[in-house]
């Protein structure tokens, strides 16, 4: 199928994808019935490539165009279009082309990233860690202090400590991350100048050990604790009603009937069931997390894959978009399915719900 | 060795125990019935120590009184020394931990020791309960309702407890898993202290050996349950007994009228009680002994109401009435049945004073009748076999209803007719009050009877065969109006019938009469189950007119067969009342 072919009859490949739509489905239900988990997350995984695949070349004009920008219009002559044509595999059918996406995703190829000249998977691993770093931690740490928090306050609900918390939790609710973040950065690093203003390490620093691992918290800690703030939040509210609710079934009674302590009534028997839907707003919210991480990166330019895709778009790096947002779905999903793991090991009543 | 003296508990304003006493030994199994609201549940965390609320009086449990400790004492006896078994309902097992786990906390939190033999001790209960270690591995949710009871009987059989509190331990279990529970209950409670909390009288019967009723957070009446059971002496106990279903019973379901409230001056039960007098509703009535059961009523319990001693009546050489004894209480049914011209007709106009005595004596309430006063006729009425004709032809329905208030000289009111008229289910609108008896359908005129009765507000109402003159559907409705009046105002009722299958539905008491001689005389389930006399048998082969073959019907009744089909079988049966009961009566000779 030519480029033309591609842009003229575009009613051609829509049938033709939901041709295959259709015939998809029945395959991929009873893989579904089968490998139940692991199944829907490979429909998911699916889905995602081919939109990521399709939405490109969904878009109205060129393609070349779309990837080269303006530039198009000026420099292109008939034998360098048809070599890029060529080079792209546009001249190749749509199900050839996804063939050849997919295998080049295999070995790990998400194109060329023509801004940093380099391929767009070096480049987004170069950057990944720090943002693994910055949201992972946010995530670990805000769900730790949310739940701890949550625990003893709805535990004491109606207490002065309880009414303090609820107070404060709602008043932080409120505020954006980046936000935040910034009163962080006027306070400790421009006011107090405690905390660096940017980046993830000193520049030229040449530090080592304790003294490397020292400077790298001091970059990370006002980024995290602005995520931590705000994320916190929505796990503390759910886990204090959770426990408050919990606190009302007769299961309680039935501890307490049995003479169970304070304590243990407290983070056993409560504490436990309170977990299950905060488990489940974990994973609900790492898009959440993922999306402040992207922010507040950008505040204290922090070199991780937000701070990437905000420069990725002004550059107009188009694989590199593709690539990063590829790359984000991808690990939200893995998170998700860790999460839904997670939550069959603590509620064994989702396990053989089927 | 359980002593509760003076238990009140209170959440803030509203007292939900009002002063309950209890003495409990080991090997006493007491059940409390009473209906939702009644403070049974709180009774029983209150000795749990479970309780947010106030609580004052004394619960004193091996010398030492559970209301003075401190929580972290009573933490420490709680689960060992008492327990209780939760009502399962659905999350009454901890969804996250599975049964054995459940089962090992009870013990851990207060015996710590090694593995192995906690898990033997686990075992050990779960086998004692019915279940197995591989049931222990599983989540509450993997078991059923009756598998989940079980498990919450094991935990609080963990420790060994002396006192064992159950908490509505069979409701939302069906009939055959609730037998095997109760079975199993009943073998835990011994040599312990065991308190029932229940509103299943039938499941409280199967467990217990005493029996307490709980209404609005006072005891109202205690006793050995089977006499509890078999004569209840409150009339809130009478109310409980007609109002839950059992395979005993003959008479149709009666509620109790009314709901409960707990703000009562007074005695907590007078605004839903039919004998209710002046000092019920100021004066608190004390738990006393009478006859071996106590009970708090200032009037003694149920009232008996009418009593008749050696009533004897003789036409010319024919005795009619030869000696006749009978008791009706408040609020009960006695039917007199018997063939024509036994003299039970004679004997209810006697009883009515249309009818001389030639000896014997009549009480009511307590007083021997000398001669009929209006007073009398106040609270004695009368109606009849055929409502038109006891109506008088000249007046309309308005007049004849409002004839015994002319009589009574107590004033025609308008509010009292529309009072009657709308209890006996009849329009007050005009242009039915101006009707006359001959406008009147059967059932209609006997409502008017009926109504004309009851203006007075008797608390007898003689009935002559009120029905036999009716189509039987019209039949149905007038006996459900006579017991929802009955239900309502704690009306007596004297039946005087032939008809053995209407008795048998509508009547607590029933009395075989022949000759002019009461035959025999019981509470009706007993007397139609085992009919003692011979004539009653008779009785009962020919009851409603079927010969004596009885009538061949063609049945049908779908059946399981082994290997799970079910295939349809035909079948002819003979139906004839009485039949059954004979069968009974086989089934309990084999």
């Amino acid at each position: 199928m030519s480029m033309d072919d591609l842009s003229r009859g575009s009613g051609g490949w829509i049938d033709y994808t939901i041709a295959r739509a259709i015939e998809w489905p029945g395959k991929a239900f009873s893989l579904l019935c089968k490998g139940g988990i692991l199944a829907n997350y490979i429909i998911a995984i699916l889905i995602i490539l081919s939109l990521n695949f399709l939405l490109p070349r969904m878009m109205p004009g060129d393609p070349l165009q779309a990837i080269y920008g303006d530039e198009a219009l000026v420099a292109m002559t008939p034998q360098l279009e048809a070599d890029l044509i060529h080079r792209f595999g546009l001249d190749l059918s749509i199900d050839q082309q996804f063939i050849a996406y997919l295998s080049a995703l295999a070995h790990g190829d998400l194109g060329y990233s023509y801004y940093y000249g380099e391929s767009v998977s070096q480049v987004i691993l170069a950057f990944l860690p720090w943002t693994i770093l910055l949201a992972g931690s946010a995530m670990m740490i805000s769900t730790a202090i949310g739940l701890l928090l949550g625990m003893e306050s709805g535990y004491r609900r109606g207490q002065p400590l309880d009414k303090l918390l609820l107070a404060g939790v709602i008043f932080l609710s409120g505020l954006p991350d980046f936000f935040i973040g910034i009163l962080l950065l006027i306070v400790f690093g421009v006011s107090w100048r405690v905390l660096p203003l940017s980046g993830a390490l000193t520049p030229y620093g040449d530090l080592h050990g304790t003294a490397l691992a020292l400077d790298l918290l001091r970059h990370l800690a006002a980024p995290l604790a602005a995520l931590v703030i705000v994320r916190m939040t929505s796990t503390y509210l759910l886990t204090r009603n959770s426990m408050i609710a919990t606190l009302g079934e007769r299961y309680i009674v039935t501890a307490r009937g049995k003479g169970c302590s304070e304590r243990r009534i407290q983070y056993m028997h409560a504490g436990r069931n309170s977990l299950l839907p905060v488990v489940t707003s974990v994973g609900l919210h790492l898009p959440n997390i993922v999306t402040g991480a992207l922010f507040v990166e950008i505040v204290f330019a922090y070199p991780g894959v937000g701070w990437l895709l905000y420069n990725s778009i002004l550059s107009r790096d188009y694989p590199l978009i593709q690539g990063i947002l590829l790359m984000v779905t991808l690990s939200v999903l893995t998170v998700n399915m860790a999460v839904d793991l997670a939550y069959r090991r603590l509620d064994p009543r989702v396990g053989n719900a089927h | 060795m359980l002593d509760i003296e003076g238990l009140k508990v209170s959440f803030g304003e509203r007292e939900v125990l009002k002063g309950v006493d209890i003495h409990l030994e080991r090997g006493d199994a007491l059940s409390i019935i009473g209906e939702s609201g009644a403070g049974k549940t709180t009774l029983a965390m209150s000795i749990m120590g479970l309780l947010n609320g106030g609580c004052s009086g004394r619960i004193v449990l091996q010398g030492r009184d559970i209301l003075e400790m401190g929580e972290s004492r009573r933490r420490e006896i709680r689960g060992d020394v008492m327990a209780m078994v939760f009502q399962n309902v659905e999350d009454a097992l901890d969804p996250v931990y599975t049964i054995s786990d459940q089962i090992e906390e009870a013990i851990l939190v207060h015996h710590p020791m090694d593995k192995d033999r906690l898990r033997l001790r686990v075992d050990h209960l779960l086998i004692q309960v019915g279940l197995n270690r591989e049931k222990g591995d599983a989540y509450p949710h993997q078991l059923s309702g009756g598998e989940r009871q079980r498990a919450l009987i094991a935990m609080a059989l963990a420790n060994d407890p002396q006192v064992l509190i159950l908490d509505e331990p069979t409701a939302s279990l069906d009939a055959m898993t609730k037998a095997e529970i109760l079975g199993l209950l009943r073998e835990s409670m011994r040599d312990r202290i065991g308190l029932v909390v229940t509103h299943d009288i039938s499941a409280a019967s199967r467990i217990s050996n005493r029996m307490a009723v709980l209404y609005s957070g006072r005891i109202l009446e205690m006793g050995d349950t089977e006499e509890v059971l078999a004569r209840p002496l409150h009339p809130y106990t009478r109310g409980l007994l007609r109002s839950s279903p059992n395979m005993i019973t003959t008479k149709d379901l009666q509620g109790i009228p009314g709901r409960m409230n707990s703000g009562v001056k007074g005695c907590p039960f007078h605004p839903r009680c039919t004998q209710h007098q002046q000092r019920c509703t100021f004066e608190l009535p004390e738990l006393r002994d009478v006859g071996g059961r106590m009970i708090a009523c200032h009037r003694g319990g149920i009232v008996p109401l009418l009593e008749v001693r050696g009533l004897c009546r003789s036409f010319g050489p024919l005795k009619a009435v030869d000696g006749v004894d009978l008791n009706l209480c408040e609020g009960e049914t006695l039917a007199l049945v018997g063939e024509s011209g036994s003299g039970k007709t004679t004997l209810a106009r006697m009883i009515m004073g249309l009818t001389r005595l030639d000896s014997g004596e009549i009480c009511l309430e307590g007083e021997p009748l000398e001669a009929r006063s209006k007073e009398f006729y106040r609270r004695v009425q009368m109606i009849y076999q055929n409502p038109r004709e006891s109506i008088s032809h000249r007046m309309n329905v308005a007049e004849a209803i409002m004839e015994p208030l002319d009589v009574q000289g107590l004033g025609r009111s308008r509010e009292k007719l529309e009072r009657v008229l709308d209890e006996v289910e009849l329009s007050s609108d005009p242009e039915f009050l101006n009707r006359y008896s001959h406008h009147l359908s059967g059932g209609e005129a006997q409502r008017v009877a009926i109504a004309r009765a009851l203006i007075l507000d008797p608390k007898l109402l003689i009935a002559d065969e009120p029905t036999s003159a009716l189509d039987s559907s019209v039949q149905a409705k007038i006996l459900r109006l006579l017991m929802d009046l009955q239900e309502k105002r704690g009306l007596a009722i004297l039946l005087v019938t032939h008809d053995l299958a209407l008795a048998r539905k509508v009547s607590d008491r029933m009395a075989v009469m022949k000759g002019g001689k009461i035959l025999e005389e019981g509470l009706t389930s007993d007397l139609l189950a085992h009919p003692l006399h011979q004539y009653t048998r008779e009785l009962m082969e020919s009851a409603s007119g079927v010969d004596d073959d009885g009538v061949q019907v063609k049945a049908r009744r779908q059946v399981e067969r082994e290997g799970d089909c079910i295939e349809e079988q035909s079948f002819e049966v003979c139906r004839r009342p009485g039949t059954w009961q004979r069968m009974i009566r086989w089934m309990r000779s084999s």
